[in-house]
C-alpha cells in the first residue's frame, strides 16, 4: 500500500528550485534512507510530507491526503511524526515531559492545558524511554542531558505518536560516528517493532546501507537515484554528492563541460556523463527501468 | 557624532546648567539636615499607607497579568496572524502612551477616591508594558521547538502551552517582577491625585515641611523597595 505519494512536485524558494520531482510512491513499512549533499533538497522533501511546506505545483499525498491541508489537520499530523535535526525538544521541561508531547494529538486540548495526561499515557511514556534506554532519566531536564540522550529523547517523543510514518531529519548527524550507528539501529530497531513506514534523511551511505530497504539520491533538488542500497555504488554516490559522477568511472576531464546524464536504478552510469551546472533544471534526470 | 550632538541638543532643550546644579549644593544639605531626626510618631500611620500601596501594586500587576499574558499571545506574531498581532500592538502602544497620572486621575473621576482608581490605574498602565515584553518574549521562542510540538497533533492552544509558554516563562517571570516592583514606585505617587496609599502623605508633609516626617516616609518606603528587590532575586532564580 502506497502512503507517500508525489507527482509532478516542484518547490521554489524564491526565484531558485528547491525540489523537482516527477514522481515517487513510497509503500507501508519501507525504511527509506534519502541520501544527498546539504542543500540537495532532503529536509524540503520531509518538510513536503510532513506538511510543514506546500508545494510551488504538484501533489503530495500522504496516507490518502493532502498533508498541509488545514481540513483534520490535527489527526493528519498525528500520524507522521518527525525528528528534526535539532531535535527541537523544551530544554526546561523534564525528558518524560518532552516525550509526553508525542501524546497530545490524542489527549483533550482541556485536559493537557493543566499538565494533565491519563494514567496510560504516563505508562506508555516510561515504557517508550525504557525503550530507548532511558529509564531512569525521564525526571531529568532534557537541557541537563547529553546529546546520544537528546537524540534518544526525540526518539521517544516520535515513537509516543503512534505514528504511522516516521521522518527524520539528518537525526544523527550532531552525534560522534560510534553514538550516530547506536541511534540509528535504536531508531531502526522501534520502527521495525512497530512496522511502520521510515523515511530517513542522511550524509552517510555506509550507515544507511545497514538499516535500509530503499534508497533516494537527490542532487540540487532533483531525484538521482531510486532504488535499493546495493546498487547505490560509488559512481552514484559521487553523482549525488558532488553532482557528477567519478573520475575513475568516466575516465574524462571533469573539468570540461558535458552532456546531460542518464542514471539508471541498476546503478549503470552512462560514461558520456556531464557535469551538474549551477541550474538544478539542467542536466540530471533519473531514467525508470 | 550625530548621536552626542543630539544628546548635548537634548541637554540644551532641559535647560541644563552645570554652573546651577553645583551652586545648589546648600540646599540640598539644608534639605538633607531638616530630615534628621526623623519622626516616628507617624510610623504607624506611613506603615499603614505604605502596605496600602503595596497592595494596590500587588493587586493591579495581578490583573494587569490576567489580561496581558492573551494581550501578549494575540500580539506576537509568531503565533498570531497579523490582522491580529498588528491591531493588538496599537492597542498596547496606545495603552502605554497615556501617562500614569492621567490614567489615574481619570479613574478618581470615574469610581471616585482611594485605593481602588490607584489599583485600576497601575492595572491598565501595565498592561500595555506588560503585555508588550510578553509578546516580545513569546516572539523569540524557538520556531522549530513550535513546529515540533505542533507537528505532534497539538492544537493551537496546545502548541502554545508546551511549546511557547515553557521556553518563555522565566522571562515573563521576571519582567512581571521587575514589573511589580516598578508598580510600587509609581503606586507611590498615586495619592498624590487621591488614589490611595502613601502618596497623600508625601504630599501632605512635603506641603507642609514636615521633613522629618518626610524622612520616615522615605525609610519605609525604601525598606520596601528593597524587600521587593530582594523578593524578585529570588522569584527569579527559582523560575529558570
Amino acid at each position: 500500500m502506497t502512503v507517500i505519494e508525489l507527482d509532478s512536485v516542484h518547490v521554489l524558494y524564491g526565484s531558485s528550485l528547491a525540489l523537482d520531482i516527477e514522481h515517487l510512491e513510497i509503500g507501508a513499512g519501507e525504511r527509506v534512507f534519502v541520501l544527498g549533499h546539504s542543500g540537495s533538497g532532503k529536509t524540503t522533501l520531509a518538510r513536503l510530507i510532513k506538511g510543514r511546506l506546500r508545494p510551488s505545483s504538484g501533489t503530495v499525498r500522504v496516507l490518502g491526503r493532502d498533508p498541509a491541508s488545514a481540513r483534520d489537520r490535527r489527526r493528519r499530523q498525528r500520524r507522521v511524526a518527525m525528528i528534526d535535526q535539532e531535535y527541537f525538544l523544551v530544554p526546561r521541561l523534564t525528558a518524560v515531559e518532552n516525550v509526553l508531547q508525542g501524546a497530545l494529538g490524542r489527549v483533550p486540548p482541556w485536559m493537557s492545558f493543566f499538565g494533565i495526561y491519563p494514567r496510560t499515557e504516563w505508562i506508555e511514556a516510561e515504557s517508550v524511554l525504557a525503550e530507548v534506554e532511558l529509564d531512569g532519566l525521564g525526571h531529568r531536564r532534557v537541557e541537563t542531558l547529553s546529546g546520544g540522550q537528546k537524540q534518544r529523547t526525540a526518539i521517544a517523543r516520535a515513537l509516543m505518536q503512534q505514528a504511522d510514518i516516521i521522518l527524520a531529519d539528518e537525526p544523527v548527524s550532531a552525534l560522534d560516528p560510534e553514538l550516530a550507528e547506536d541511534a540509528l539501529e535504536l531508531l531502526v530497531a522501534c520502527v521495525a517493532r512497530r512496522e511502520v513506514t521510515l523515511l530517513v534523511d542522511l550524509h552517510q551511505p555506509e550507515l544507511a546501507r545497514r538499516y535500509a530497504t530503499r534508497f533516494l539520491g537527490l542532487a540540487q533538488g532533483r531525484l538521482v537515484y531510486d532504488g535499493s542500497p546495493e546498487g547505490f555504488t560509488d559512481e552514484i554516490a559521487e553523482l549525488v554528492y558532488r553532482g557528477r559522477p567519478s573520475d575513475e568511472a568516466t575516465g574524462s576531464d571533469l573539468a570540461s563541460p558535458r552532456p546531460p546524464l542518464d542514471v539508471q536504478e541498476t546503478s549503470h552510469v552512462d560514461v558520456e556523463t556531464g557535469l551538474a551546472t549551477a541550474n538544478p533544471r539542467s542536466d540530471i534526470r533519473l531514467v525508470g527501468d | 557624532m550625530a548621536i552626542s550632538s543630539f544628546v548635548l541638543w537634548a541637554l540644551r532643550w532641559s535647560e541644563f546648567d552645570l554652573a546651577v546644579l553645583l551652586g545648589s549644593g546648600d540646599r540640598f544639605v539644608e534639605f538633607f539636615s531638616r530630615l534628621v531626626p526623623p519622626d516616628w510618631s507617624v510610623s504607624k500611620l506611613v506603615f499603614r499607607s505604605t502596605i496600602e500601596t503595596l497592595m494596590i501594586a500587588i493587586a493591579g500587576t495581578a490583573v494587569a497579568v490576567v489580561f496581558s499574558l492573551p494581550l501578549g499571545f494575540l500580539a506576537a506574531s509568531n503565533v498570531s496572524p497579523p490582522w491580529i498581532s498588528h491591531p493588538v500592538k496599537w492597542l498596547l502602544g496606545f495603552i502605554r502612551s497615556i501617562p500614569l497620572i492621567v490614567v489615574a486621575m481619570l479613574f478618581v473621576a470615574a469610581v471616585g477616591l482611594g485605593p481602588f482608581p490607584g489599583m485600576l490605574a497601575i492595572a491598565f498602565h501595565s498592561v500595555g508594558m506588560l503585555g508588550k515584553f510578553y509578546a516580545e518574549e513569546f516572539e523569540t521562542a524557538e520556531k522549530g521547538i513550535l513546529d515540533a510540538v505542533s507537528g505532534t497533533g497539538a492544537t493551537w492552544s496546545q502548541t502554545l502551552r508546551y511549546g511557547l509558554w515553557p521556553q518563555s516563562i522565566p522571562q515573563v517571570v521576571a519582567f512581571t517582577v521587575y514589573r511589580l516592583e516598578m508598580n510600587f514606585r509609581d503606586a507611590a505617587v498615586l495619592g498624590l491625585v487621591g488614589a490611595g496609599g502613601v502618596g497623600y502623605y508625601i504630599l501632605l508633609y512635603v506641603r507642609g515641611f514636615q521633613y522629618e516626617k518626610v524622612a520616615v516616609l522615605l525609610a519605609v518606603i525604601i525598606g520596601v523597595v528593597l524587600m521587593l528587590d530582594n523578593l524578585t532575586f529570588w522569584v527569579r532564580r527559582w523560575v529558570r
